[in-house]
């Protein structure tokens, strides 16, 4: 019976809770207080500087070689 | 080459264009979710970002407002998913007078966090449709699903928040 209750809901009971929302969450002022373009531009900067992730996968296949083969360190130093 | 075209070619000044007429619009939408000034920054900030970086997924001619606006959401929704209040808060006994003005004040912010406690997804659908009182399309377009959806959730949230708020023994004006 109380689940029925729960359950069924009248535009009445809608309503109600519409307005004890609406007292319970006041109005927001929704006009931007500032101009985020340079924000936005900060940002763009500063994730295009990093380093993408298959760089860091070579240096990190690099280091398990060299470890794995440390005679190829005199190897690439002879290519340098 | 139109503006739209020209920020999908990845031209900054496009971009900037697009930024400034369209910052007003996704801050205003993202705070009526949010409802905190600085959160609705940031993530204006972030959607702008994300809207630059996934520019050649859009389709010059489509609704460069809509797409944006869903990108919007779709982080509001993860803000909110991400910061729900971890505490329940203690039951008081059902049925008692509330004339004093604290203890209104009161219950309105265990209402808030009742509702703060909620799926974010049933609680964006309810803030848009019964707080802000938005036609359900809108929401709907924003959300990326049918208005039949946004109706069924905003149900299920007034469902869950009075069950919730009943728990608590918190009883509305």
């Amino acid at each position: 019976m109380k689940e029925h209750e729960d359950n069924y809901m009248t535009e009445q009971n809608d309503r109600h809770m519409r307005d004890t929302l609406k007292q319970s969450f006041p109005p927001v002022k929704t006009e931007l207080r500032r101009d985020l373009w340079l924000d936005v531009l900060r940002k763009l900067d500063a994730r295009q500087v990093g380093v993408p992730w298959y760089d860091w996968a070579l240096v990190g296949l690099s280091a398990v070689m060299f470890l794995a083969f440390p005679q190829l360190v005199l190897l690439v130093a002879y290519h340098l | 080459m139109d503006l739209l075209q020209r920020f999908t070619h990845g031209e900054i000044d496009a971009f900037e264009t697009l930024v400034r007429q369209f910052q007003g619009d996704i801050y205003a939408w993202t705070v009526r979710i949010v409802r905190d000034p600085g959160v609705a920054e940031d993530l204006t900030v972030e959607t702008l970002w994300r809207v630059y970086r996934a520019r050649h997924q859009f389709r010059p001619d489509g609704n460069f407002g809509a797409w944006a606006r869903r990108i919007a959401t779709n982080l509001a929704i993860d803000h909110l998913r991400h910061n729900r209040p971890e505490q329940s808060f203690p039951a008081e006994p059902a049925g008692v007078p509330q004339p004093d003005p604290l203890v209104q004040r009161e219950t309105h912010q265990r209402i808030q966090q009742a509702f703060r406690r909620l799926p974010a997804k049933l609680q964006v659908a309810a803030t848009l449709a019964l707080v802000e009182e938005l036609p359900y399309n809108e929401i709907a377009d924003a959300l990326g699903t049918s208005v039949g959806a946004v109706k069924l959730r905003v149900f299920r949230a007034v469902r869950l928040l009075r069950k919730c708020l009943s728990q608590a023994g918190i009883r509305p004006e």
